[in-house]
C-alpha cells in the first residue's frame, strides 16, 4: 500500500524520420492516495499505456519524475520497482504451468518450497482458480488467463498494481464479471491500483478517481460523479457519457443557437468560440410548451429508460443539419413517445464552455481573444427566453 | 419430372468435385518427391548395396558382409578422420550458438538505428561463395598474410597461422553459417511477444534469467532447427576443409574425395559416404520431428 506521484511526466518518441517526434505524454501531474483505485481513461493513442509503462519502469520518461511513497523510482528497472503489472494480452509464459507462472517470481527471491507452495495456492484461491495449477496457459480461457496474470502479480505483494486494459480482449459479460472480482480483491487487500482503459463504463464503475487523458495531456482528474456532472473541458464533456453540444453565438447576455437563445451565465468571458453542453437527462419536455420545437425521429428502448432522438430544425436553420445533429433526450418509459410525435424541449441544466473545440481531439486550441473561462459555467433552471428574432 | 432431375444432378456434381481435390495436394509434392528419390534415396540405396555385398576374394561370389565397414573402423587414419569431423562439427556448431544468440537477441530487442546495419553485416557472408572466402582467409590469415604482416609491423612475431590447421577450417565454417543461424534464431525470438519478456522482468528476473528461463525455452524449436541443419551442413562440408584444412586428419568430405581419386577405391569412398549419410540422417530425423511437432502444436 502506497502513494504515487507523477511530476511533470513527459515522454517523447522519436519517429521514423529524424524530425517526426511524437509527444506521447505531455507534462502529467497527479498524485494517487494509499489504497486508491485510479483509472486512466482516454481514447486510443492518447498516451495511457505510455504513462503506465513509465510508472512500471518499461519506458524511460523524457522528463519528469515518478515518486512512490515519496521516493523517486525513475532510475530503477522494473524488477526493482515495488510495482506489478498486468498486461493486455500474451501475459502468461506459455511454456510454464499455471503453478510455475505464479511461482516464478517467488523462486527468483529464493523463498523456500513450502512457503512458495502456500503462497501460490493462496493467490490461486484469491482469484477463484483453485485446482488449475497443473494446466498450461493454452488450456485456459482468456478470462482464466487474465486471472492467473493477476494472481502472478499479486503473489509478490507489490505496493502498487498496474493494469493495462487487462480485460479488453474478453467478451462483454466476462469483462463485467472480472471487473467486479478485481474491485472486490482490490478492496480486500487494499492495494493502490492504477487501471488503464478506454472503456468509460469500466472506469466509472471501478475508479475512486478517473484521470481523463487526451492527446498526451491530463484533461481532468476527479471522482466519477464529478467527471460526469462537471466535465472540465469540452473534450471530457464529449468523451464521457452522452452529451449534446451546441456551438453558440453570444450577444450581450444571450447565447444564440440558431433561432433559439439561452441565457448567458454571469461571469462568462469571451464572445466567440463558446459552446453549450446539455446532458440527455437535463431536458424538460412536453408536447407543445417548451423552448425548442421539434419532431421525434427515433426512439430507442434502453431497458429502464428510453432514448429519444429529436430533430429540432430551429437549432440549425436547415433540415439536413438538424437531421445530422439530432438532439439526444432520455425519458422515463412512462412517458408516451413515438416517432413522428411533436415535442418541445427545454434545457433545465447546461454547461457553457469557453472552448472552441467540439471535436474530440482539438481541445487544446483555444482561439478566444478575451481571457476564456478556464472552467465551464453551470446554469440551472433558468427561465429560458423563447424564440428570439421573432 | 423436374424434381427428379435437380435431386440427382446436384449430389453428382458435389461428388465429382470432392474426388479431384485431394489429388491436387499430391500433384504439388510429386515433383520434389520424385527428384528426392532419384537424386538421394536411389543412390543411397545403391551405395548401401554396393558396400554390403562383397565379392569373395577367391570364389568371386558376392555375399552379404560387413567387411567394408569393419575395414573402415579398423583403419586408424579413417577413424581419426571421422572423430576429427565430429570434433570440428561440434566445435563449429557450439561457436555458432555462442555467436548467433547474442546477435539474434540484439536484432530482436534493439530499437537503435545500428540494428539494421548489424542485420546487413550478419547477412554479408551469404553473398560470398565458399571458394572466395577460403582464398580471402588465406590472404588475411595465412603465414605472411595481412594479419601476420600487421602484427610484424607492431613488433609481434609469435603469430601462428590457422591456415592448414583445424582452427582455420572452423573459422571459415562458422563464418559461412552465421547468416542462416542468426536469421533462424531471430525469427524464433521474434515470436516471443514483448509482454512475455516484460512481465518476466516485472516479477524480478534479470537479463540472464530472462534468457535462460523464458527466451531459450520459447525459441528452442529454432535452436534445434539451427543445430540440425548446421550439423548436417558442416559434417558433410567439402570446399572449405579441402582448401583450408590440415592434410591429416581430414574431414570426411575430403577423405572421401581422396579415397576415390587418389586411391581409386570406389567402395571405400562409398563406405565413408554411407557412414556420413547415416549420421546426417539421424540428425535429419530429429529435425523433421521438431518441425512436424511445431506444426501440430500451432494447429
Ligand atoms: N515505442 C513507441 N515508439 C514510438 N511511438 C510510440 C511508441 N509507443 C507508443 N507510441 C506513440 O505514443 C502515443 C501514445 O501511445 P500509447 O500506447 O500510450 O496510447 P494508448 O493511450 O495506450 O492507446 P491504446 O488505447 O490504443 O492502447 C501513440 O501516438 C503511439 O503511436
Ligand atoms: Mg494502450
Amino acid at each position: 500500500m502506497s502513494t504515487l506521484e507523477l511530476v511533470g511526466l513527459t515522454k517523447h518518441f522519436s519517429g521514423a524520420k529524424q524530425s517526426a517526434e511524437t509527444v506521447a505524454v505531455n507534462d502529467i501531474n497527479l498524485s494517487v492516495g494509499d489504497g486508491e483505485f485510479l483509472c486512466i481513461l482516454g481514447p486510443s493513442g492518447c498516451g495511457k499505456s505510455t504513462t503506465l509503462r513509465m510508472i512500471g519502469g518499461f519506458e524511460e520518461p523524457t522528463s519528469g519524475d515518478v515518486l512512490i511513497d515519496g521516493a523517486s523510482v525513475v532510475d530503477m528497472p522494473p524488477n526493482r520497482r515495488p510495482t506489478a503489472m498486468v498486461f493486455q494480452k500474451y501475459t502468461l509464459w506459455p511454456h510454464m504451468r499455471v503453478y510455475d507462472n505464479i511461482a516464478f517470481g517467488l523462486r527468483l527471491r529464493h523463498q523456500d518450497k513450502a512457503q512458495i507452495d502456500k503462497e501460490v495456492r493462496d493467490s490461486l484461491a484469491l482469484v477463484g482458480l483453485t485446482g488449475y495449477d497443473r494446466r498450461y496457459p493454452a488450456q485456459l480461457s482468456g478470462g482464466e488467463q487474465q486471472r492467473v496474470a493477476l494472481a502472478r502479480a499479486l503473489v509478490l505483494q507489490p505496493k502498487m498494481l498496474l493494469l493495462d486494459e487487462p480485460f479488453s480482449n474478453l467478451d462483454a459479460l466476462l469483462r463485467v464479471r472480472l471487473r467486479e472480482e478485481l474491485y472486490a480483491i482490490q478492496r480486500r487487500i487494499k492495494i493502490t491500483a492504477i487501471f488503464v482503459t478506454h472503456d468509460q463504463e469500466e472506469a466509472l464503475s471501478l475508479a475512486d478517481r478517473i484521470a481523463v487523458m487526451n492527446a498526451g495531456q491530463l484533461e481532468q482528474l476527479d471522482k466519477p460523479s464529478q467527471i460526469y456532472a462537471y466535465p472540465r473541458t469540452l473534450f471530457v464533456a464529449d468523451f464521457i457519457g452522452v452529451m449534446n453540444i451546441f456551438p453558440v453565438q453570444r450577444q450581450g447576455d444571450l447565447l444564440h443557437i440558431g433561432q433559439y437563445a439561452l441565457k448567458a451565465p454571469e461571469g462568462l468571458n469571451g464572445e466567440s468560440g463558446l459552446s453549450v453542453a446539455v446532458r440527455p437527462e437535463d431536458f424538460t419536455f412536453s408536447a407543445t410548451d417548451g423552448a425548442w420545437q421539434g419532431v421525434i425521429d427515433q426512439t430507442i428502448d434502453l431497458g429502464h429508460y428510453r432514448k429519444v432522438l429529436v430533430i429540432v430544425p430551429g437549432l440549425f436553420g436547415d433540415e439536413t443539419a438538424a437531421l445530422a445533429h439530432r438532439v439526444k433526450v432520455y425519458m422515463p418509459k412512462s412517458v408516451q413517445a413515438r416517432a413522428g410525435d411533436r415535442i418541445a424541449l427545454t434545457p433545465s441544466r447546461y454547461l457553457v464552455y469557453s472552448d472552441t473545440a467540439v471535436t474530440r481531439t482539438s481541445s487544446a486550441t483555444r482561439t478566444s481573444s478575451a481571457t476564456p473561462n478556464a472552467q465551464p459555467i453551470e446554469v440551472r433552471n433558468q427561465a429560458v427566453s423563447g424564440e428570439d428574432d421573432r | 419430372m423436374p424434381m427428379a432431375i435437380t435431386s440427382t444432378t446436384i449430389p453428382m456434381r458435389r461428388a465429382k468435385k470432392r474426388d479431384w481435390s485431394w489429388l491436387a495436394g499430391y500433384a504439388l509434392i510429386a515433383l520434389p518427391v520424385l527428384i528426392m528419390v532419384a537424386l538421394i534415396f536411389y543412390p543411397a540405396v545403391l551405395a548401401l548395396i554396393d558396400t554390403l555385398f562383397v565379392p569373395d576374394a577367391t570364389t568371386g561370389v558376392t555375399a552379404l558382409s560387413l567387411s567394408n565397414y569393419q575395414a573402415f573402423f579398423k583403419d586408424r587414419i579413417l577413424v581419426a578422420n571421422l572423430l576429427f569431423t565430429f570434433q570440428v562439427t561440434l566445435t563449429a556448431v557450439a561457436l555458432l550458438f555462442v555467436i548467433g544468440y547474442p546477435l539474434a537477441l540484439y536484432l530482436r530487442f534493439s530499437k537503435s538505428r545500428l540494428a539494421s546495419v548489424v542485420q546487413v553485416l550478419t547477412l554479408f557472408p551469404l553473398f560470398v561463395p565458399g571458394v572466395i572466402l577460403a582464398f580471402a582467409l588465406i590472404q588475411f590469415l595465412g603465414s605472411h598474410g595481412m594479419l601476420d604482416s600487421l602484427l610484424h609491423a607492431f613488433g609481434f612475431t609469435g603469430f601462428r597461422t590457422p591456415y592448414l590447421q583445424p582452427q582455420g577450417v572452423i573459422i571459415a565454417l562458422v563464418w559461412e553459417s552465421i547468416p542462416f543461424t542468426v536469421l533462424v534464431l531471430t525469427a524464433g525470438l521474434r515470436q516471443v511477444e514483448d509482454a512475455v519478456v516484460e512481465s518476466a522482468r516485472d516479477v524480478g528476473a534479470n537479463s540472464w534469467q530472462i534468457f535462460m528461463r523464458i527466451l531459450l525455452p520459447l525459441s528452442l524449436r529454432s535452436a534445434v532447427i539451427v543445430f540440425c541443419l548446421n550439423v548436417i551442413g558442416i559434417f558433410g562440408a567439402f570446399t572449405i576443409p579441402y582448401l583450408l584444412g590440415p592434410a591429416q586428419p581430414m574431414m570426411m568430405g575430403v577423405s572421401m574425395q581422396q579415397t576415390f581419386n587418389n586411391y581409386q577405391d570406389r567402395v571405400g569412398a562409398l563406405t565413408q559416404a554411407v557412414i556420413t549419410f547415416l549420421f546426417c540422417a539421424v540428425v535429419g530425423l530429429l529435425y523433421v520431428r521438431t518441425v512436424t511437432r511445431g506444426r501440430k502444436e500451432r494447429a
